[in-house]
């Protein structure tokens, strides 16, 4: 296990181990994707009361519920950095900030215009999803200036995991702001295994194939980052530079 | 399968019972999340070996001249 352990954190070995998975999940995303997509434009059937706008939720609770994940991960990974020395983590957790903050947008600017139509507004200060999203997307671009401000990597993650529990937080109150307030954001529809029904299988369905295709775009784009991380940092070392004159 | 297709005309695909502006955005916003995430660290690794192969061909370069001269 320990041995293993360090393994992992080891930054070549990373990045050989994820050069063999890149192709699967390259393809697993590319699948997932494609159904997803073809399905939420061409064959999933409008909603009685939303009308086609239920397209709309399928990749806005997709990107919305996978940017919950962001903080977590980033605490795991800054706690990893600061117990155990690990590089890697650092690596991961500085890219899933910025990475972060894009899902944060996409899911506000998604449920804007969702929103416009069917709240008739775009956007409501007193509904606390809404602002509770709102507060993650700025915490995350706080994590991601504090790291380009200070110079110190040791201070950085320091200051970046603290910052990371403040969002755990408030990825439970985004979890949980539906039930605790109920104002204009509605709860997630019960999930029923009638097709007749309105929140049939077609729609949920549907809904897991995005989840689990923006997963795996999440997973290949962080994996990509990072390993250009390691590329930059381990530049001087022999298997970089081997490496590079090889392709 | 073709009878679960739930539009009879282009028009009325990109038309989306009305809501075409919306959903079609959206979607939009969904495609600019993935590539520019994808497209970015992609060009950024090639352009990170593109610049350190260069570096070490010219040092390799200096270095043989260095060999040579001191014959």
């Amino acid at each position: 296990m320990w041995v293993w352990f360090s393994k992992l954190g080891s930054p070549k070995w990373f990045y050989e181990l994820s050069g063999k998975w890149l192709p699967w999940l390259i393809a697993a995303m590319v699948i997932f994707m494609t159904i997803g997509l073809v399905w939420g434009l061409v064959f999933l059937p409008p909603d009685y009361q939303q009308g086609f706008t239920s397209r709309i939720l399928i990749v806005h609770v997709a990107v919305a519920g996978t940017s919950l994940a962001f903080f977590p991960l980033m605490l795991v990974a800054g706690t990893i950095t600061l117990v155990w020395r690990m590089k890697l983590a650092d690596m991961v957790a500085k890219h899933a900030a910025i990475l972060g903050a894009w899902f944060s947008f996409i899911t506000l600017a998604t449920g804007s215009l969702w929103g416009s139509v069917m709240w008739g507004t775009w956007w409501e200060w007193t509904d606390s999803r809404l602002v509770s999203m709102l507060f993650q997307l700025f915490l995350l671009l706080g994590v991601i200036s504090l790291r380009s401000a200070l110079e110190d990597s040791e201070t950085a993650a320091k200051a970046c995991a603290l910052l990371s529990i403040v969002g755990c937080i408030n990825v439970v109150v985004i979890k949980y702001s539906v039930e605790w307030w109920n104002t204009l954001h509605q709860v997630a529809s019960p999930v029923s295994l009638d097709p007749s029904s309105p929140n049939g299988p077609q729609f949920w369905i549907a809904t897991l194939i995005m989840i689990v295709a923006v997963y795996l775009f999440l997973s290949v784009s962080l994996i990509l980052s990072t390993r250009n991380e390691i590329l930059e940092r381990e530049r001087r070392s022999q298997w970089v530079q081997d490496l590079v004159m090889k392709s | 399968m073709l009878d679960a297709i739930q539009f009879s005309s282009w028009a009325e695909f990109f038309d989306m019972g009305g809501y075409g502006f919306n959903v079609w955005s959206v979607y939009a916003l969904f495609a600019i999340l993935i590539a520019v995430n994808l497209i970015l660290p992609w060009r950024k690794k090639q352009r990170i070996v593109r610049q350190l192969k260069r570096r070490l061909t010219l040092d390799a370069e200096i270095q043989s001249e260095d060999d040579s001269n001191g014959e």
